[in-house]
């Protein structure tokens, strides 16, 4: 054997090993990637389920009711309200 | 005698024939080249079962999750949402036998189904049982927590609506595999469905996935639905709706708001409704949207439609003057009102609802042709194209059929019918100076032509002659809203019972309002109120003055009758004015 073959057989071994660890490399982003995309998945639920809360504790019986018996507010007459026009 | 070998002795020397090692030779060949075929076989041609195989092996198939589209009201605010729930399944091959008493009991009870009830389910025979469907997922993670083999958990999506039985028969709801089933949910499935994907992934000896292959199929999303419906005015038209069939011991009530200029439905209230977020013991009562489905004879709301058909022929002027009398005799059976009343114009026919009045317009002024036209030009008879499921047409018999006694009584809303939206959306031909408004249940903010019905002059003319309904004198006082001038017109129409009217009622009011430049048209219904009145002026009305004066509020409308100011920096606080000269004198300030 002569040394031009002895190199690329070195060679050949080297990407066979570089080839196995980026296989590797790609699974383990992978295997993050997927993590990740969940999370997102988990957040946009979360994300919803606040929006659903806030819905509900801004829903017009609600605020009806904390206006009239926690707040004491009375419904809006027009004879105690001042009307503004916009200017353009 | 020649000395021979043991080595060459020639009784040893073997004498094979030549085609014996000839034969060998072919069928080693012969073999070794069916081997061979074979690996090409497998290699190249035979190659796809391998490799299926393999790819079983290593390969899955996996749904990508879609979510349903979300329904949003005109202001961006939600009225229905998928969130993520779980789904509880018991593998039952693989669920101990022997669980102990203390983790069947956890789960019972985190399940809120009794102990026996999960025990008869953990002995049904098939493999998959559902112990329970969407399921929170907090829950879910605590039944995880129990650790019980054989139980597992599935996503699924659960429908939530905020707002209750106010909007409830406006979005409908949708059932546990999420398709809809009523209202929104069901006539927009198309649109609201998402459809999951499809991914294929490699998956290590554990299962875990490794690597993504392919997405076969992307997934979508359904698409989020933007109605007209405003959540605030639907919920107090519900509100008002509500209070007054409690207050007056009806059956049942309806109100539609709608929007005169850009054609929106604004509210569509129904009592009694339902939750849909929890739909058990539903009765078909709750179930019905009365305001679209219900059909029932609209009494006088239809007494506008008549006159304008008169003034609009030129047969009759506002000012015509007719006399009344105490009763008309059309067919067998005399007409009457509720009192004898002298002589009347035209408006004060109007004002006071009187029955011979109208009969007395469609006999002498108007053809059963001309009648049958305008109710067909205002949308009787004809199913409301509006994308809702179950919308009655209503019946409008054909002219041609009409004996006098029918054109006398259509003349003041008996012998036809409708639903409560077509007499909504038929008096905005009073609000657009005569245009018939297409209406939408989607968010369109757009000012809408119209189809004309009558002339702007006979449209304004109306409009007086329905505020002199609500001032003093007319038959709904009580429809006067704060600081909004309004028009409408009161009805109170027999129900039918089996073929005859008995002393049932429905009490109705549509009308229109600021009178000075409609922005909505709204009419209500109230079903057979028992506690004391049951005319429309008294049971519908205020139900309408409520919804007026509070959506015209919401909707920033200027108020355009005269109010007294209690709270102004230089006049005094009886001071009487009227509130757009005040806008103008605060622009002014400014």
């Amino acid at each position: 054997m002569n040394r031009a073959t002895l190199t690329l057989l070195a060679l050949l071994l080297l990407c066979a090993l570089s080839l196995v660890a980026a296989q590797q490399r790609a699974r383990k982003l992978f295997i993050l990637m997927e993590r990740a995309q969940l999370e997102e998945y988990q957040l946009n639920q979360d994300g919803l389920r606040l929006e659903y809360e806030q819905r509900n504790l801004s829903k017009s019986a609600r605020v009806r009711d904390v206006a009239r018996n926690q707040l004491h507010m009375i419904p809006i007459a027009p004879e105690r309200t001042l009307y503004l026009k916009e200017s353009k | 005698m020649r000395p021979v070998g043991f080595s060459t002795t020639p009784n040893l020397v073997l004498r094979l024939p030549m085609w014996r090692s000839r034969l060998m030779l072919f069928l080693l060949f012969f073999v070794f080249m069916l081997l061979l075929i074979r690996a090409f076989w497998i290699q190249g041609p035979g190659n796809a079962f391998y490799e299926a195989k393999a790819v079983r092996g290593t390969q899955r198939e996996l749904e990508l999750p879609a979510s349903r589209g979300k329904i949003l009201d005109r202001n961006g605010q939600v009225i229905a949402t998928s969130l993520e729930a779980k789904s509880i399944i018991a593998y039952n091959d693989t669920v101990p036998d022997d669980l102990s008493a203390e983790k069947i009991s956890k789960l019972a009870s985190l399940l809120q189904i009794s102990e026996s009830e999960l025990r008869r389910k953990l002995k049904e025979e098939r493999k998959q049982v559902f112990l329970k469907r969407q399921v929170d997922p907090d829950v879910a993670q605590q039944i995880k927590k129990l650790e019980i083999p054989g139980i597992g958990l599935n996503n699924e999506y659960r429908r939530f609506y905020p707002e209750g039985e106010a909007m409830a028969h406006v979005v409908g709801f949708t059932n546990v595999e999420d398709r809809g089933q009523e209202g929104m949910e069901l006539s927009r499935e198309k649109d609201l469905a998402g459809h999951p994907g499809q991914r294929r992934v490699v998956v290590d000896r554990l299962g875990r996935v490794v690597e993504d292959v392919a997405i076969e199929q992307f997934p979508q999303n359904g698409k989020d639905l933007q109605l007209s419906i405003d959540s605030k005015i639907q919920y107090l038209a519900y509100n008002a709706v509500k209070s007054a069939v409690e207050q007056h011991h009806a059956k049942a009530g309806g109100a539609v708001v709608l929007d005169t200029q850009t054609g929106e439905i604004l509210a569509l209230a129904n009592y009694p409704s339902y939750n849909p977020n929890d739909r058990r013991g539903l009765s078909g009562e709750q179930l019905r949207n009365r305001v679209l489905t219900d059909m029932f004879e609209p009494g006088s709301t239809i007494k506008p439609f008549t006159v304008s058909a008169a003034l609009e022929k030129g047969a009759i002027t506002p000012s015509t003057t007719m006399v009344i009398g105490s009763s008309y005799l059309v067919g067998k059976k005399p007409i009457t009102d509720t009192h004898p009343m002298g002589t009347l114009t035209i408006a004060q026919v109007i004002q006071k609802s009187s029955n011979i009045g109208a009969a007395k317009i469609a006999m002498n002024y108007l053809s059963p042709e001309e009648m049958w036209n305008m109710y067909t030009a205002v949308g009787f008879g004809q199913a409301p194209k509006i994308g809702f499921p179950g919308a009655v047409a209503g019946t409008l018999h054909p002219y041609k059929n009409w004996v006098p006694s029918d054109q006398a009584r259509v003349a003041f809303g008996y012998g036809l019918s409708g639903s409560l939206f077509q007499v909504a959306r038929a008096y905005t031909i009073f609000a657009r100076d005569g245009e018939l408004v297409p209406l939408t249940i989607d968010r369109s903010p757009d000012f809408k032509p119209g189809v004309r019905v009558i002339s702007a002059k006979t449209a304004q003319e109306m409009r007086q002659m329905l505020e002199t309904v609500t001032q003093p004198g007319g038959t709904a006082v009580k429809a006067q809203a704060d600081g909004y001038r309004v028009g409408g017109k009161t009805g109170t129409a027999h129900k039918l019972v089996g073929k005859a009217y008995g002393n049932r009622y429905l009490a109705y009011f549509a009308g229109i309002a600021p009178i000075s430049a409609p922005r909505i048209s709204v009419a209500v219904m109230i079903d057979e109120p028992t506690g004391g009145s049951y005319y429309g002026g008294d049971v519908a009305a205020p139900v309408f003055s409520a919804i007026v004066s509070e959506t015209l509020r919401a909707l920033n409308v200027l108020p355009d009758s005269t109010v007294k100011q209690a709270a102004l920096e230089d006049s005094s606080p009886a001071e009487t004015h009227t509130a757009s000269a005040q806008a103008q004198h605060m622009a002014l300030k400014r």
